[in-house]
């Protein structure tokens, strides 16, 4: 592919707009954006960017989340995180203007869900606050107060109290934070 | 419609359940065939959107889509053909159009890199900016098309008596006296061509047409926006969990700002922690007995000062107002002393905000959120009273003394416009860049700058309030509107990007700005409309100048034409309608009854849902008592099955823990 790669054959071009969240436009810049990381990649071609590759994209390099967003949106058997240009287009569809609330809770609930077993618990909501504070002393939380945080969203967010927060109570306390779609945005 | 959950991934732990592979895929398969069956259902446009929310990879996304295509082509029967052919090509035409829009797209870049390194909440300004620059456009465009083309056309109405100096930029008199920038530089004569352009009636409606339209995109806006953004509050809210679930913006890919971001959600964090650790204890009588005279005071305070700027502005204007304006044209004292009015308004709209914000130090709030609105209602009160005094002054004094009193009021409106923009100017220059340089240079503990979005959207909702109060007195006024917005745009970007930092409290950027809408609508656009109603259903229209000279009041416009077409039988109709229905008190009566009626409906409803929500909310936390009931008696089997199969135990917390997952990925049957 490499650099002729920005032609996008027609029919290609329209199920991806008909599959994804994004107008034509988006499409093509992804697909160039995509075809300059491949490029970049040694060796012989092959149809996945890896991890490493795709965070080098200024959009991703410095989100604190960005080797999760890798890795939910990689379909790659491995797990390393490796995305092919659908996956890529899967990533930018769910952060776009346009996807609904439904899709993008979705996909923050999993990026959120460190480790991929389908519930928020008390270990995945400590990682998701040390992603989130600062690296410093002063804006780091203690133990104690991390404890009474943790145990405070719980008793916020955790309506059948079973010690975690599934999807749809993650559902429920996005739908009270309209910000929420707005900020859960990457654009191109 | 119901959702794939997320269970094939655990296919290897399932079969410790007891399931096998077969049973697994064979479970898949159903989920799926049922999908299918559903998508198939829904209309064309539905489904589109359907698999697009599935919530699943690019390809399981296709597989869906060809096995709901093969379905439907296999059912299809010829007649369906034709309209799916038709739903096709106008999916395509919307798609089509909506990357057009994107081409039309003006600043993409810009905004996505404001958004960038200051968060959502910042860009919101940006953008509310942005939409005003939009209406006044479109304001520009029809004003410029219906009333000045035909007018320029007709007859170039300059008979200037005086050269152009340069004051006129700022003062909007002399040379601008009798051009079409203003009410004077038209009349109402009826151009003869076929058909006949009658120019009172071009003007009437026009500003007519446009104050509807802007009604119209507000109320639309707004409902979007409290549909979107209104929340019921439910549960006990203490703001950790959205702040940490919902709050961080991905949209900020700057290194610092991502840093910043972080230490101040930190900082949030341990803040929201220790207030709720204080809430506990509460606090003694004698404190709140202090607290409220505080907020007393302080809401004295600014009242007084808000009264006190209103009298003056009173007084200065109808003083100043004694010495007459049509006396000597070429008196360049005279014309630059109009300035001192605008001057004194934009410097009471400078100074006394800051002095708010003194006030606001004083007392303590605990709520930041009620300390934000009760500074915006402190500020909305003071630039609404002042704006109140000035059109009273405006519409009781003026049209009795002067003798061009509609151009007159344009060009004060004119006047406070361009001082307001050069106040802005100057606030961007001292008030952020040199405050910028104290914070870093002299006085550190200063520190950078925050961008106030309060303070700034609320100068953005004057600056609009004024140009909407002089569109009838002074049609181009967008055109001075829509350049100084586009300056302004450029010089905050800047200025945001040299001098300023992020704010430090963005929670709830949403709320505040469909409270921000709600501002523009209500006292500023309801206002403006009832002054434009107040000018044209009872002011007499000056007689020396204008489009509607001679009449009593320039609604007589209207009745004159309904007059002139009641002759040829074939429009007697609108006649008929004008006269019966709306004239008529009856109509009103009747309308004014069926809204109420449909608001007492919506109100019931909005009642019957509050209920069924807190039903559901029941059953949510009921269904989670069953589950744990059910969890323990499965765990319970298990272990009997295990041990009567003596089969050796793997990791007993594994296993529950899994099946927890299990269950809670099927969704709510709601």
């Amino acid at each position: 592919m490499g650099g002729t790669a920005s032609k996008l054959p027609k029919d290609l071009l329209s199920e991806y707009q008909e599959l994804t969240f994004l107008t034509k436009q988006e499409i093509l810049l992804a697909h160039k954006r995509f075809s300059e990381l491949q490029g970049r990649e040694n060796g012989p071609y092959s149809s996945r960017v890896s991890m490493e590759k795709v965070l080098t994209l200024p959009e991703l390099k410095s989100n604190p989340f960005r080797k999760r967003i890798c890795h939910v949106f990689s379909t790659s058997d491995l797990r390393d995180g490796s995305l092919t240009f659908e996956d890529f287009l899967d990533l930018l569809s769910a952060f776009s203007d346009s996807a609904t609330l439904e899709i993008k809770s979705h996909y923050a609930f999993r990026i959120f869900d460190f480790d991929d077993d389908g519930t928020l618990d008390a270990r995945d909501l400590e990682k998701l606050v040390n992603c989130l504070t600062g690296e410093t002393d002063d804006t780091r939380l203690t133990v104690e107060e991390m404890r009474q945080l943790i145990s405070n969203i719980l008793e916020e967010s955790d309506i059948d109290k079973d010690g975690t927060v599934n999807l749809s109570e993650f559902q429920h306390v996005i739908s009270r934070s309209p910000d929420f779609v707005s900020s859960f945005k990457i654009v191109l | 419609m119901r959702r794939m959950s997320v269970f094939p991934q655990h296919g290897t732990a399932l079969e410790t359940l007891g399931l096998t592979a077969n049973e697994i895929r064979q479970e898949v398969e159903n989920k799926t065939s049922e999908l299918v069956s559903d998508l198939v259902n829904l209309s064309a446009g539905g489904r589109f959107q359907a698999i697009r929310s599935l919530p699943m990879s690019f390809n399981e996304r296709k597989t869906i889509r060809n096995r709901v295509n093969s379905v439907k082509l296999s059912k299809t029967i010829l007649s369906a053909d034709c309209r799916q052919q038709v739903s096709r090509s106008f999916r395509r035409f919307r798609a089509s159009l909506a990357s057009a829009r994107q081409h039309l797209v003006v600043w993409q870049d810009t905004l996505k890199e404001i958004g960038g390194r200051f968060g959502t909440s910042v860009l919101s300004y940006f953008l509310f900016l942005k939409w005003l620059l939009k209406f006044n456009l479109f304001s520009f465009l029809i004003n410029f098309c219906f009333i000045t083309i035909p007018q320029i056309v007709h007859a170039p109405n300059i008979s200037s008596v005086t050269g152009f100096r340069g004051l006129e930029l700022l003062t909007g008199v002399g040379y601008f006296n009798q051009t079409v920038l203003f009410y004077g530089g038209y009349n109402g004569e009826v151009i003869v061509s076929t058909p006949a352009y009658n120019m009172q009636l071009a003007y009437f409606f026009t500003i007519a047409a446009y104050l509807v339209l802007c009604g119209v995109s507000l109320i639309y806006s707004m409902s979007r926006s409290f549909q979107n953004n209104f929340v019921l509050e439910t549960g006990p809210v203490s703001g950790g969990a959205w702040r940490l679930l919902c709050s961080w913006d991905f949209g900020v890919v700057n290194e610092k700002a991502i840093q910043y971001n972080k230490n101040n959600l930190g900082i949030q964090l341990k803040e929201s922690l220790s207030e709720r650790l204080q809430e506990k204890n509460k606090t003694s009588l004698s404190d709140r007995i202090k607290r409220l005279s505080l907020h007393l005071l302080a809401w004295l305070l600014s009242l007084g000062l808000a009264l006190g700027s209103g009298a003056g502005i009173y007084f200065l204007g109808t003083d100043k107002l004694t010495f007459n304006f049509d006396n000597d044209p070429n008196d360049l004292k005279a014309e630059a002393s109009t300035l001192l009015l605008p001057v004194v308004v934009s410097l009471i709209n400078l100074i006394v905000p800051l002095l708010y914000s003194l006030i606001s130090k004083m007392e303590s709030y605990s709520n930041p959120r009620a300390q934000i609105y009760i500074s915006i209602i402190r500020n909305v009160v003071l630039k609404m009273s002042l704006l109140g005094i000035l059109c009273f002054y405006w519409l009781n004094f003026v049209p009795n003394k002067i003798s061009c009193w509609e151009s007159f009021v344009g060009q004060s409106v004119y006047r406070l416009l361009i001082i307001d923009f050069i106040f802005c100017l100057i606030g961007i220059f001292f008030g952020e860049f040199l405050r910028n340089v104290i914070g870093t240079m002299c006085i550190q503990s200063l520190g950078v700058p925050e961008f106030d979005i309060a303070r700034n959207v609320l100068d953005l909702i004057y600056a609009q309030t004024l140009a909407w109060i002089g569109i009838y007195f002074s049609p181009l006024l967008p055109v001075m509107q829509v350049l100084k917005l586009f300056i302004i745009f450029y010089l905050k970007k800047i200025s945001l990007s040299m001098n300023c930092q992020p704010p430090k409290h963005t929670g709830r950027a949403a709320q505040i700005q469909t409270v921000f809408i709600a501002l523009l609508f209500f006292p500023s656009f309801v206002g403006t409309l009832s002054m434009v109603a107040f000018t044209v259903w009872r002011l007499r229209p000056s007689d020396q100048c204008g489009p509607f000279q001679g009449l009593d009041t320039p609604f007589y416009a209207i009745f004159n034409w309904i007059d002139s077409i009641q002759d040829p039988p074939e429009s007697k109709w609108v006649w008929w309608i004008f006269e019966n229905v709306l004239r008529s008190e009856l109509f009103y009566y009747l309308i004014t009854l069926i809204i109420l009626v449909i608001t007492f409906f919506l109100w019931q409803i909005t009642q019957g849902r509050k209920q069924l929500i807190k039903t559901l909310r029941e059953q949510i936390v009921n269904e989670g008592k069953d589950k744990v009931f059910l969890l323990n008696k499965l765990q319970t089997i298990q272990k009997q099955r295990r041990e009567m199969a003596s089969y050796i135990p793997q990791d007993f917390d594994q296993t529950t823990h899994f099946n927890t997952n299990w269950m809670s990925t099927l969704p709510f049957e709601m």
